[in-house]
């Protein structure tokens, strides 16, 4: 595909990336429910992920393995992001988990999961 | 030497993941070896601040790889004073929270003191890492231990502090990594040495879209208006050492990569004014809404906060002078406010509502925690002879050494308001008529010693104020010596 027209499709997936951010975004900040906040937060998450992993690819690169059948003239995609990304979405496994334990303590408490009924607390 | 600065996360991670299974033979030792491991941190860190004067910076590089590429750990005047402070204020947590409530019982003391070694150790590395991504982990074990911690309290208020503060830390957290992810697609580098000294490369708009993003994400951890709205309710619904130890230790740590940031990292221009303007509205905005508050811990949440932004305000000023008022500042935050909220929450023990006009006339019942409580309440606003006078004096003298002078009328106002609220207090403690149903609590022999260590300290630093001041100063000069910095990190060598 080199038609120009093509071109900015490379860019397509930082822009789905910063889409999944904002839809993330908006469910986190707009949504009543505490398990949409939740899912809202997770999906928030995945498009960071989503966009550092872009940011370090490279178009027809390989893995960043040097091993036996390495060849020199191969690009290969930044590795970084890669271990970044592995990271953060392990804390993001993490803090989802506290944020559902925390979920559940809250529907123990007040049999609901609408903010607008849990207000002891001035948000 | 007698260690090294790897050993401040080391240890107590290990002793963190241990505690559990010391647990299992020896109940009692859940409570002991934290003791123990922020003992041995603590004699560590003087003793490193002390070689760090003589002999310069220590950098220390992780598994084998030299800067940039590996992950390094800074040392200097600047980061081991604040370890240092750090580690001391674990210790009186420690300490205080012994035998501290529901402490008592092994299950809940085990999740407890597991649950702060981990903040210390997240904490402190905030402080020591020279690797921006490294700082995002140490941000976030901070933050998901004290989401933990906010919650320990089964009580239906404390989970809903908790969620609260989790949702802002969760954003706070996408903001940092998109920050990071823009210094890293634009300079190829974590390191923060390398990023510095690469950033006249970096295009202007990159600059400011990540440098404001690290501002929102750290602010919301340093408690800057308006990104604190948990601070208040968290502070009020944790237990009372978690409170000390968020304004002792947590805070303590974002501020101090707001202002690496500003001071080392980025090179723009108006960061200093920013770093004002938000130290401001975020001072008058917390202490306006201090004096409104009828919980005691609210009250001592929003003057944290307005502490934080006088921190700010100082290190905005932009000069030698202004960045040891700004330490001088937070090293007196560091001791006082946990004291006042170590006294606070034995004063409130028994009240319902936990509302400051609760404690009237409680001076006669708990004689001991009331007047440690004035102490700090006197030392907090700045009185003299305390330690807090020292701290807005060297501020007011850097202000006007700067031609600020409306910013010190501002915060004098400033000052009078925290005296009313503080006053009001310490007025209701001693001089009301007291109800025929209050009770006091008396405190435990641990929680003696702290309160009473914490009381010294304060008299200490205000009798002989040049007891600190060395220390204050090398600080200072290390976080303005920017090329050092580089310097010592770049051409670090693999031990």
């Amino acid at each position: 595909m080199d038609s120009t027209y093509f071109q900015y499709l490379d860019y397509a997936i930082y822009g789905s990336a910063v889409l999944v951010i904002l839809i993330g975004l908006y469910a986190a900040l707009v949504k009543k429910s505490l398990l949409k906040i939740v899912l809202g937060l997770s999906i928030m998450e995945a498009g960071v992920n989503l966009l550092f992993v872009a940011l370090g690819y490279l178009k027809g690169g390989t893995a960043p393995i040097f091993s036996d059948g390495y060849d020199p003239s191969q690009v290969m995609v930044d590795p970084v992001p890669q271990a970044l990304v592995l990271t953060a979405i392990v804390i993001g496994f993490g803090v989802t988990a506290v944020a559902l334990s925390l979920v559940i303590r809250l529907w123990r408490h007040h049999h609901t999961l609408y903010i607008d009924e849990i207000k002891n607390l001035k948000w | 030497m007698v260690g090294t600065p790897v050993l401040f996360i080391a240890i107590p991670l290990l002793a963190a993941f241990l505690i559990p299974l010391f647990g299992m033979v020896w109940k009692e030792s859940v409570r002991i070896v934290p003791g123990l491991v922020l003992t041995y941190l603590l004699i560590l860190a003087v003793n490193l601040l002390n070689y760090v004067t003589v002999n310069g910076p220590i950098v220390e590089t992780i598994a084998g790889w030299a800067p940039p590429f590996g992950i390094n750990l800074v040392f200097n005047a600047f980061s081991g004073f604040l370890v240092t402070l750090m580690v001391f204020m674990g210790l009186m947590v420690w300490l205080y929270s012994y035998r501290f409530k529901s402490n008592v019982e092994y299950e809940p003391a085990r999740k407890y003191f597991l649950l702060l070694m981990m903040l210390v150790t997240g904490s402190v590395g905030i402080v020591l890492t020279g690797d921006i991504f490294n700082m995002f982990v140490f941000i976030e074990i901070v933050g998901i231990s004290g989401y933990a911690l906010t919650a320990f309290y089964t009580g239906r208020d404390s989970a809903e502090a908790s969620f609260k503060y989790l949702m802002m830390g969760s954003i706070a957290s996408v903001l940092l990594l998109l920050a990071i992810m823009i210094i890293y697609s634009q300079l190829g580098t974590l390191n923060m040495a390398d990023i510095a000294s690469k950033m006249h490369l970096m295009d202007p708009k990159y600059k400011i879209a990540s440098f404001i993003l690290f501002v929102v994400a750290l602010g919301i951890e340093a408690e800057i208006f308006p990104l604190n709205g948990w601070a208040p309710d968290a502070y009020s619904e944790a237990p009372g050492p978690v409170g000390a130890a968020f304004s002792g230790i947590v805070v303590k740590g974002a501020v101090y990569a707001l202002i690496r940031f500003t001071y080392t990292i980025f090179d723009l221009s108006g960061s200093f004014h920013l770093i004002l303007i938000i130290g401001l509205i975020t001072l008058v905005v917390a202490e306006v809404a201090a004096i409104r508050q009828e919980k005691l811990k609210r009250m001592l949440a929003f003057s944290s906060i307005g502490q934080m932004g006088l921190v700010l305000v100082a290190f905005g000023i932009g000069t030698k002078e202004g960045v040891f008022a700004a330490l001088f500042i937070m090293l007196n935050h560091a001791i006082i406010k946990p004291l006042l909220f170590f006294t606070g929450s034995y004063l409130v023990y028994h009240s319902k509502k936990k509302k400051i006009s609760d404690l009237d006339g409680i001076g006669k019942l708990a004689p001991f925690t009331s007047v440690l409580f004035a102490l700090g309440a006197f030392a907090i606003v700045g009185l003299p002879p305390f330690a807090g006078f020292w701290g807005k004096l060297s501020f007011l003298v850097a202000a006007a050494n700067s031609d600020m002078i409306l910013i010190i009328a501002l915060i004098l106002v400033v000052s009078v308001i925290e005296i009313v609220y503080y006053m009001r207090v310490v007025n209701r403690i001693f001089f009301f008529k007291r109800s025929s149903s209050l009770l006091a609590r008396r405190p435990t022999p641990n929680a003696y010693i702290v309160m009473t260590v914490l009381g010294l300290a304060i008299l200490l630093i205000g009798f002989y104020p040049d007891s600190v001041f060395g220390y204050l100063h090398n600080a200072a000069n290390s976080l303005f010596d920017k090329s050092q910095y580089i310097h010592s990190v770049l051409t670090a060598t693999i031990q």
